[in-house]
């Protein structure tokens, strides 16, 4: 990444850094075992519990838990709490970890309450839910550990971190679980990749530092640093370098900020050894219409903007639904952007403006107890110079449940577009002189008729068996027509993939794919896996 | 024999599943619940705070712990007559058992028909790809989720990548939505829009 937009980049992280910086732990929780459980953000250490507090209060128990989403303490047998000279012990003590109000549970003479100063206690209303410990087993629990420390709605770090199964356990030293639920954190400067696993180093309530175990198509296993600062679901910045283990690193940054209730701005870059690309963009709404602003710049010298405007959808008899789109911009090449001709340096930019109309049916019944819902989008794009863009898409997907956990469906996509320059198609689009050679060495003679028109097509059947809510099998064959498309050139005629979603231990799930190519571009059949690990 | 002997000879023998806070003499405080009087003879040797255990009362409402087995009776079946001191607002959550949470997700018209639909959740630090939902038809998707009872789980809604997460109607980011843990909880996500695809 150039200095300049990398100083951009620093600069807007700076500006939120500092509010990220206040948060602190305000708790820690050791325990002979101390267990954690994702869904309800339960924490509960046993065999002798020690909860301590960011003020200094420490407190003692047979057995404590801590509910983190209501940041309530309950330490259970034998409860006894001190700070300073004074303490305070019962049967059973409750208490909040960012609060003043402290509960004590005497079996014989019932509830009385206190402050975290832990003065003279009155006698209190029995509340029975501020007692409340969960039933739970711990074979169950996603973290095993036995010190956690605490930063309010926002992370845990467990000290060591074991991941129980059925078979043991994987023990890491340390780990930081994440339970803050600002968009923000969900955001990432990182490309996709078949398989991505956080791993927080740092975090506050409105930070995070993680480390990411990445496989990557192409480039394959691949280590990456993120850092994202969140401001609620209101703004973030997320700034991460991906260096794969063999090939060049990338460099991302991804910001977001909400602008009132209609507007927000986005801007993202991404950075290579070949150069940055950087995007800006600005969404309205306007009541259900809207619009769009898009400028897109590479330190290669090209550009691109386009504003656009949405009607709603509006309806249609039949419950079918029409929605328009029009747009305008231009794209820009440092040099000429049509490079195809002799003044091409005279067309360095190129204004533009389109037409979009989409129609949509509704999910409709059709005979055999099958459903079905289509798409067309209509699309036409005029440029300053004699060019014009086409497109016309159809979708129709029908489903048939045999039974609630049979379902077959069936898919059918068509895209067809023409490159249309009037006068001059011959020159954007020439007749080859040779054939075109293929990576196999085939020459593809059909390539000729290729003139700047193309169709897609595809069509899809898939087997989806659900037998439990933890199991999803799928099975899909893809056919494709295309052209221009051959041995090798274009998608592949052929597609099997296979699914599988399933429970191996109860608190690991695994989603495993598998596909294979047939018979294109010299190979009999192409495998590729996917794999993810869901809690 | 009438009805009240019925319930009375019912009582007499039904195991209740708890978790004791505490054990202190004759007394056994129940997490979520009152204080119990334990049987005569009984002791609280063998009752760790926090572990669960099963007990029996007798008609006179005191407590001998017993083994746990899959027929006790929820905390909250115990009847309020029983403990000796009873709270003044009792816990109705039986958080003993997985339930099955489903989310049903509404896609708009614009999605691409092949793309498969994710759940995204604080679980997994946000992966955009952390769960695959089941489709049942063209622009319906869904997922049984087993979650503790009393469980909240925030989610939101991709189709498998961050660039792919939904949109409000005013194509901003939403809030997370909240699946919780609750016999037959439902809760029906209309996607208004993605982040790609305005």
């Amino acid at each position: 990444m150039r200095a300049a937009p990398a100083c951009v980049v620093f600069a807007a992280c700076a500006v939120l850094l500092p509010g990220a910086a206040s948060a602190r732990a305000s708790a820690s929780l050791d325990g002979g075992t101390v267990v954690f459980f994702s869904d309800t953000l339960a924490l509960i250490a046993r065999d002798g519990a020690t909860l301590t507090l960011a003020d200094g209060t420490r407190a003692r128990a047979d057995a404590a838990y801590i509910d983190l989403k209501t940041d309530r303490a309950v330490l259970a047998g034998h409860a006894r709490v001190v700070r300073g000279s004074e303490a305070v012990s019962a049967d059973a003590i409750a208490l909040e970890l960012d609060g003043d109000r402290v509960d004590l549970l005497d079996a014989s003479t019932g509830v009385s309450r206190t402050t975290r100063r832990l003065g003279a206690a009155t006698a209190a209303e029995f509340d029975a839910e501020r007692f409340s410990f969960p039933d739970v087993d711990d074979r169950s629990a996603f973290i095993r550990s036995r010190h956690a420390t605490i930063t309010p709605h926002a992370d845990v770090r467990f000290k060591p971190a074991a991941f129980p199964t059925s078979i043991g356990g994987l023990p890491v030293p340390s780990y930081l679980y994440t339970y803050a639920t600002g968009a923000g954190f969900g955001a990432t400067s990182l490309a996709g990749a078949t398989f991505d696993q956080p791993y927080g180093l740092f975090g506050t309530q409105t930070s995070l530092t993680a480390l990411h175990a990445r496989w990557e198509d192409g480039p394959g296993p691949a280590v990456a640093l993120q850092q994202q600062v969140v401001s609620g679901d209101d703004a973030y910045a997320a700034v991460s370098l991906d260096q794969p283990l063999r090939g060049y690193s990338v460099h991302g940054f991804n910001a977001y900020r909400r602008l009132g209730t209609r507007y927000s701005a986005e801007a993202d870059a991404s950075g290579t050894i070949y150069g940055t690309v950087m995007h800006g963009a600005l969404t309205a709404a306007f009541g259900a219409a809207g619009g769009r602003m898009d400028y897109t710049r590479t330190t290669a010298g090209a550009s691109s903007y386009t504003a656009s405007l949405r009607t709603p959808d509006e309806p249609l008899p039949g419950g079918l639904t029409w929605r328009l789109t029009g747009s305008t911009g231009f794209d820009a090449q440092r040099g000429g952007l049509l490079f195809e001709l002799p003044d091409a340096h005279n067309y360095s930019t190129v204004w533009r403006k389109g037409l979009d109309l989409f129609v949509a049916t509704p999910v409709v019944h059709v005979p055999f107890g099958a459903t079905l819902a289509t798409t067309v989008d209509a699309a036409r794009t005029w440029y300053a110079f004699p060019h014009a863009f086409d497109t016309l898409s159809a979708t129709a997907t029908a489903s048939r449940a045999f039974s609630k956990k049979v379902t077959l469906f069936a898919g059918y996509q068509s895209t067809w577009s023409a490159d249309i320059y009037p006068g001059t198609q011959t020159l954007f689009y020439p007749t080859p002189i040779t054939p075109l050679l293929l990576p196999d060495g085939t020459p593809y003679y059909g390539y000729a008729a290729f003139t700047g028109a193309r169709t897609f097509r595809s069509q899809n059947v898939d087997l989806q068996v659900t037998p439990d809510p933890n199991t999803a099998y799928r099975l899909s064959v893809v056919h494709t027509s295309d052209f221009p498309q051959f041995d090798g050139f274009g998608r592949p005629v052929w597609e099997v993939r296979g699914d599988v979603r399933f429970r191996p231990f109860p608190n690991i799930g695994l989603d495993v794919g598998r596909a294979y190519d047939f018979a294109w571009g010299g190979t009999r059949w192409q495998p590729r896996w996917s794999f993810a690990i869901t809690p | 024999m009438s009805p009240a002997i019925v319930i009375i000879a019912a009582a007499a023998v039904s195991l209740f599943r708890i978790v004791p806070l505490a054990c202190d003499g004759d007394r056994l405080v129940v997490a979520g619940a009152g204080v119990l009087r334990l049987a005569d003879g009984v002791s609280c040797a063998g009752i760790v705070p926090g572990r669960a255990i099963a007990v029996a009362l007798d008609d006179a409402g005191r407590a001998t712990p017993q083994r746990l087995s899959s027929d006790a009776l929820p905390t909250a079946k115990i009847p309020r007559t029983a403990y000796v001191l009873a709270p003044a607002v009792q816990r109705d959550a039986d958080e003993t058992t997985l339930v099955t949470s489903t989310i049903d997700v509404l896609v708009p018209a614009r999605t691409p028909p092949s793309d498969d639909i994710y759940l995204s959740t604080e679980r997994t630090s946000w992966s955009p790809a952390e769960v695959r939902m089941d489709r049942v038809d063209a622009r319906h998707f869904r997922l049984a989720l087993r979650l503790h009872r009393g469980a909240r789980v925030a989610f939101r809604v991709t189709r498998g990548s961050y660039g792919t997460t939904e949109r409000d109607a005013a194509r901003t980011l939403p809030p997370a939505h909240i699946a919780v843990g609750e016999p037959d909880a439902h809760i029906t996500v209309v996607i208004p829009a993605w982040a790609d695809i305005d």
